[in-house]
């Protein structure tokens, strides 16, 4: 038993190790990368980089390009465009067409946000070489937050120290210090990894970047567009549809200037369909695959609004998972929800003394629960 | 000390020992904690990691008829050089996943049978042809193209001769492109042939009728059918269609107490014949004698003059008896390939007033034409073709002595293949030109006098293919695509015929949309001016030993060898999956000592084992061909054992041999069943009654029903239903046990193959299987069948005795599966008294995280055949029970879209995947509580009882007696 619980012990003690060891590698290389693609005039660049950052000081000095311009990954919405994205949408421009993009620029948005910039054109071409090199390195990383990870490693230290005082070193002659500590080293280790194993595949509140800034707020709230206008199978198909570029373009073939993100966001759209290339979206809500959803059950027959399940996503400009999507999440709402009884005919005539009832009025309500809702196939095969 | 061992076995023995020691000490305990620690440690780590990003893909722009995650169904048809159905194919995200019979056709009526099921696989084929291929490596069209018509030039000028061979084309429009082609190389010669002739019918019946065509047949109008050596409802011309018609007159109900009655005559256990009410065993060297015997009762009766012909050893004046007491209500089919029999045949149905009642020459069936004749000429001629075009067929296996087109393929400067996937004849070939599969095509075909359809793409190509009819066109010269020659024909020659209510656009997209056009042909019949006078019939002598050679049902030619499905769908009779076998007479077997698995020789020539099959002609030995395959995928190479070069070829090709060798070899080769008990243990799992107690009583044969449900009683509180109460009622008169309920269903549901090793091991996971058991005299036994599945018991020994609760009870009367709650205790199974429970041994379809648990012999988890994957069914992880739903899926599908349509469901909507290909209408699905639908008023019947209902599970499975029509 003893020295099963050293393997143990000395497993996890690893894996810690290897757990911590891990993203420190990768912050390494990527330095390195850096220097890599330095090799050309790696003074310029830095001049470059120092422009964008406004280190080095430009007309009244109340902004840089790092202000409004992302250079990492980061899980906060910004409207405007990433510096990668800038490297990309102006590798074929030349230089003076680039100035000219910044300084005088075509839409209203880009005008009233670069309004103080003061460049020359030379600090342009320097700032333009900088923002090059994102092309091959890509946007920085984000930091990793280890702080759980390192109440996890601390725990499990304390629960080996007081393991191997107990059984070797006997330093601390009390015993029920140690007995303490391992029982509660152990509870607060085992709550955490049921903590994580329950929550292992559930993504309550994802939220990622998607390649197209879009906004439910503009759309849904601000320009008041139904949900069903984008999403139009969500009331009779199993899916709701994500819409397809033709149903952008409905509007976007006229409406080409945003007030928040101007035409860049726009001009994807218009990109894509010019190189027939449907958006690529990060797909936020995913069931796993032995369950079965429709949506047409939920927001057509049951006449459930999309908030039920989304929340506020009109609210969002950035889109996120509003349920966590458990399955004790879905029973809750079968257990409690009121079906639509009366007025359907399909419940009036297969429930015939339900329907009864409900006429005799000795019935008022009827849940999804009591017709069928808690049945594992009704969701599971 | 030395360790002696006192012989070689136990020697073997303890190094067997050691090796499953080794395999023991996997997973001891210390290990087993190494493993906890490091799973618990790793679910911590894991789950500080992001989720991997899916990405979600929407349309450019949305085609107007496709919602994504919905499916679409179209109107297409199956035609393999042999048999013909008209299908609706299910295209599911732009993914055909599953065929259906077409109910507006005439043939299929619905139905379709188990290779036109299995079909939709082969379209993801792994093995099929990525590319053009010249002498064997990979070619781009563009120059194929350029070297093929510059070869064709060459041959033309020359004045050489090209043939293009097929199977029967039954395409207007390709025989029209065929034409085409020919006017531009006129030497070129279209061959005909049929891997499984029926040349002799053809011919008789020109003799008969002037005509060369099969006649329609009507079994539903016949009180009495005779088959001889015929397997009508298994592989005989158009078997979905004849078991529509059969059934229509077997059933019996309160209000119909009749039914026809059925005579085989037959040397191996066919399907036809274990259904049958009477089976008379001959040798095939006696049938043709016997038809005439049996001419000549009849027509002696009739004061008609007889033939010549020596007394044969079987009585057939009660036969010829029955016959004439039916006259014009019977049927007469034969399935040799004998002109001189066909003959006879068609004068007994003439004689009986047969024709223009049981049998119409109207609507004549078209699906095979070959002439036996063509191909012999060809094949003693082949040094004179400059150019051979192989159009989808596979002459050099199935065609017997092709050693001679082996040889003569490599020696002709131009050899043309457009074949699909890679086969002994295109292995062989110069220019392999891969044609589409058939759900990749456009198509027309012809099946039945007045009778058109169209085949329309379901998905785009594939691999870099190209369909046959182009291939001809380009070469051809002529510019038009294939679908404008469709068209451009409809317009000049089919649609002229029609009343022309719609203008042609409107014509064609309603014949688009329905698949099939139905004109009816109005003529006389032709007048009969058989002479039989002059017929001098063959002289065969009853020998030792005779072969007969037999389609199976399954396997078909053998085209379809590579599709895992079929080969691990068993056999009807003898239940014997992924192999061919001898069938020996029980009396045979104990003669010379033989045993099932036992190989013998034949002619010196093959090795094949043996399997004892009750029901054999004594002196006769039956093979299927479609085996033994060499150029074929994984699935289908080296299995069985090829016949098709026992086959002679005389005037016509003979399916029998009078006289063979045989010789027992000391090897034994395991036979996979998946039923190998064929008793019922003196229980009455099948019911049965005669057509005469039945209309005394109709509850004959059925007594003890009433008996045991006086005794019912539970501990248990009975379950209420307040909405629906599924329930499903199995007609066993009508089951003809076909196999294709159990295709049908593995494909809807994702059941996978598991391949021989696995069978052996009773480990086959189909969810319905159907029983056969026999009865009576071994040499002669009567057979019953029974579908079983899951009985959905209402009182169900499964749920109780799970620990997880993973099965129990639905509110609708369905016994329901979580698979992702099962832990695998298996103790369902145990309790079961049905045996429908399977368990997944191994991750069969890849769902399993862990690599090691895969066990996939056929490759049906590579990314290919993977397509066919009905994504509404969740595919199972090691170590789950599964069993039949009752096609949750359809049900749960057809509810929504009633409460979405805001009315009732209506009956007969909800059709599970097995009543749905159902040919013979024997499996009825529905809900109890609706007192009108058919399911209720088939369970008032009184021949519903329930399996093993002595044990109160009350199943929600009906089965009705079986009738059998004795005299």
């Amino acid at each position: 038993m003893k020295r099963s619980l050293k393997t143990i012990s000395k497993l996890i003690l690893i894996l810690s190790i290897f757990a911590i060891i891990l993203p420190i590698k990768n912050f390494a290389s990527d330095d390195i990368n850096i220097e890599n693609h330095d090799k050309h005039n790696s003074s310029d660049l830095k001049m470059g980089e120092r422009l964008f950052f406004g280190l080095i000081l430009t007309g009244d000095n109340t902004i840089n390009c790092a202000s409004c311009h992302n250079t990492a990954v980061v899980d906060t919405f910004n409207w405007n465009p990433s510096v990668l994205e800038l490297a990309f949408s102006t590798q074929y421009m030349d230089s003076a067409a680039f100035a000219n993009a910044l300084l005088n620029p075509v839409t209203n948005r880009i005008s009233v946000a670069h309004e103080n910039v003061k460049l020359n054109a030379e600090q342009i071409v320097l700032i333009r070489n900088y923002i090059e090199t994102y092309k091959t390195k890509g946007l920085d990383k984000p930091k990793i937050l280890v702080t759980k990870l390192v109440i996890f490693i601390f725990l499990v230290v304390l629960f080996l120290t007081a393991f191997i005082d107990l059984t070797f070193t006997k330093k601390i002659k009390f015993k029920a210090i140690h007995g303490i500590v391992i029982f509660l080293a152990l509870a607060f280790i085992l709550k955490m990894i049921v903590h994580s194993a329950i929550g292992l595949g559930r993504s309550e509140g994802y939220a990622p970047l998607q390649p197209i800034k879009f906004s439910h707020q503009v759309h849904a709230t601000d320009n008041k567009i139904d949900c069903i206008y984008c999403h139009h199978t969500a009331e009779n198909a199993k899916s709701a549809g994500i819409p397809s570029t033709n149903v952008c373009l409905n509007c976007h073939e006229l409406v080409r200037e945003g007030t928040n993100s101007g035409r860049f966001e726009i001009k994807k759209i218009l990109a894509n369909t010019e190189n027939k290339t449907a958006p690529e979206w990060i797909r936020i809500h995913k069931l796993p695959d032995h369950v079965f959803f429709s949506h047409a059950q939920h927001a057509g027959v049951g006449k459930l609004d999309c908030k039920e399940c989304h929340g506020l996503i009109e609210e969002e400009h950035l889109a996120s998972q509003y349920a966590d999507l458990s399955m004790g999440w879905c029973l809750d709402c079968h257990r409690t929800r009121k079906v639509n009884f009366p007025g359907n005919e399909y419940y009036e005539k297969t429930f015939e003394e339900y329907h009864n009832q409900f006429k005799n009025k000795t019935l008022d309500s009827l849940t999804v629960a009591q017709v069928g809702g808690e049945n594992c196939m009704k969701c599971h095969y | 000390m030395t360790k002696y061992w006192k012989s070689i076995d136990s020697k073997i023995g303890q190094d067997k020992d050691k090796v499953q020691e080794k395999k023991i000490t996997w997973t001891n305990r210390r290990n087993f904690l190494k493993l906890f620690g490091f799973g618990l440690a790793s679910t911590f780590v894991l789950s500080r990691c992001e989720n991997a990003a899916h990405k979600a893909i929407p349309y450019l722009i949305k085609p107007e008829e496709i919602t994504p995650s919905m499916a679409n169904y179209y109107a297409s048809s199956f035609f393999d050089g042999d048999k013909y159905n008209s299908i609706l194919v299910k295209v599911l995200d732009g993914r055909p996943i599953k065929i259906e019979g077409n109910n507006l056709s005439s043939i299929s009526q619905g139905a379709t049978n188990s290779i036109t099921q299995s079909s939709i696989l082969s379209l993801y084929d792994d093995t099929r042809y990525r590319k053009p291929k010249v002498n064997g490596e990979d070619s781009d069209w563009g120059t194929i193209d350029i070297e093929i018509i510059d070869q064709l030039k060459k041959i033309k000028e020359e004045n050489g001769k090209i043939a293009i061979i097929s199977h029967s084309n039954i395409s207007p429009s390709t025989k029209k492109i065929i034409a085409d082609f020919k006017k531009q190389y006129p030497t070129t010669e279209h061959i005909i042939y049929d891997p499984i002739s029926i040349s002799g019918l053809l011919d008789a019946n020109k003799e008969s009728f002037g005509k060369r065509l099969i006649p329609n047949y009507k079994f539903e109008k016949a009180q009495v059918i005779v088959g001889i050596n015929a397997d009508f409802l298994g592989t005989w011309l158009s078997p979905v269609e004849y078991t529509k018609q059969y059934v229509q007159n077997r059933k019996v109900s309160e209000d119909k107490k009749t039914m026809s009655r059925h005579i085989q005559i037959e040397s191996g256990m066919s399907l036809t014949g274990s259904n049958a009410d009477k089976r008379i065993i001959i040798n095939p060297s006696e049938e043709q004698n016997l038809i005439a015997n049996l001419y000549n009762y009849i027509a002696n009766s009739l004061g008609k003059k007889e033939i010549s012909a020596s007394k044969c050893a079987i009585d057939v004046s009660k036969l010829g008896e029955e016959l004439l007491k039916n006259k014009n209500k019977s049927l007469v089919v034969c399935g040799t390939n004998n002109k001189k029999s066909q003959l006879l045949v068609n004068s007994i149905n003439q004689l009986l007033e047969n024709y223009g009642k049981t049998i119409s020459l109207n609507n004549a069936l078209l699906t095979k034409q070959g002439n036996d004749k063509d191909m012999i000429d060809f094949m003693s001629n082949l040094k004179s073709y400059k150019g051979i075009v192989f159009f989808d067929c596979n002459p050099v296996y199935d065609y017997p002595n092709s050693e001679k087109l082996t040889t003569s393929i490599k020696n002709t400067d131009l050899t043309i293949s457009l074949s699909t996937i890679p086969d002994e004849t295109s292995e062989l070939v110069k220019y392999v030109c891969p044609a589409n599969n058939y759900l990749e095509s456009w198509n027309d075909f012809n099946p039945k006098e007045g009778t058109y359809s169209l085949a329309q793409p379901c998905i785009q190509e594939i691999f870099d293919t190209r369909q046959e009819q182009v291939s001809l066109l380009k070469w051809s010269g002529i510019k038009n695509d294939y679908l404008e020659y469709i068209k451009e024909n409809w317009k000049s020659e089919i649609y002229p015929k029609t009343n022309r209510v719609f203008d042609f656009g409107d014509f064609w997209t309603k014949s688009l949309q329905d698949g099939v056009v139905e004109i009816d042909v109005k003529s006389s019949e032709p007048k009969f001016k058989n002479n039989l006078s002059s017929i001098k019939l063959d002289d065969n002598k009853k020998s030792d030993l005779e072969l007969q050679i037999y389609e199976s049902v399954n396997i078909g030619s053998g085209k379809y060898a590579n599709n895992p499905w079929l080969q691990e769908l068993p056999d009807p009779v003898s239940k014997v999956t992924w192999d061919n076998y001898a069938a020996i007479s029980v009396a045979f077997a104990k003669d010379k000592n033989l045993e099932t698995g036992d190989v013998i020789k034949i002619n010196n020539t093959i090795e094949i084992p043996v399997l004892v099959q009750p029901g054999q002609a004594k002196n006769t030995i039956s093979i299927a061909l479609g085996y033994g395959r060499t150029v074929v995928g994984k699935s289908g190479k080296d299995i069985g054992t090829d016949v098709y070069q026992l086959i002679e070829t005389k005037e016509f090709r003979q399916y029998s041999l009078g006289k063979i060798s045989f010789e027992k070899t000391l090897n034994t080769h395991e036979l996979a069943t998946t039923q190998s008990h064929d008793s019922m243990e003196g229980r009455d799992i099948v019911r049965e009654t005669t057509i005469d107690k039945y209309k005394e009583n109709t509850e004959s044969g059925n007594e003890r029903h009433k008996e045991i449900e006086k005794h019912h009683q539970s501990l248990y509180k009975e379950f209420k239903y307040e909405g629906h109460h599924w329930a499903m009622a199995v007609d066993l008169n009508a089951c003809t046990g076909c196999n294709t309920c159990v295709a049908a269903c593995s494909i809807e549901n994702n059941v996978p193959i598991v391949g021989k090793e696995e069978v052996l091991r009773a480990h086959e996971m189909h969810w319905m299987r159907i029983d056969r058991y026999y009865a009576g005299d071994p040499e002669n036994p009567e057979v019953v069948r029974q579908p079983v599945m899951c009985q959905h018991c209402d009182s169900a020994p499964c749920e109780n005795v799970c620990p997880v609760g993973a099965t129990n009870h639905s509110s609708e009367g369905i016994n329901q599966m979580a698979y992702n709650r099962c832990i695998g205790t298996r103790y369902c199974n145990n309790n079961c008294p049905y045996k429908v429970r399977r368990f997944n041994w191994f991750d069969y379809n890849k769902s399993d995280a862990l690599k090691g648990n895969l066990y996939d012999p056929h490759g049906m988890t590579l990314d290919l055949p993977r397509m066919v994957l009905n994504p509404d069914v969740t595919v199972r992880a090691k170590g789950v029970i599964e069993k039949c739903s009752f096609c949750i899926q359809r049900i749960q599908e057809k509810k929504l879209k009633a409460k979405l349509e805001n009315r009732a469901l209506q009956d007969g909507e909800i059709k599970p995947a097995c009543q749905q290909t159902c040919p013979a209408n024997a499996i009825v699905f529905g809900d109890l509580n609706d007192k009108n639908s058919e399911v209720s008023k088939l369970y008032e019947q009184k021949r519903r009882y329930h399996l093993l209902e002595e044990l109160h599970t009350l199943p929600s499975i009906g089965y009705l007696t079986k009738v059998r029509n004795k005299s």
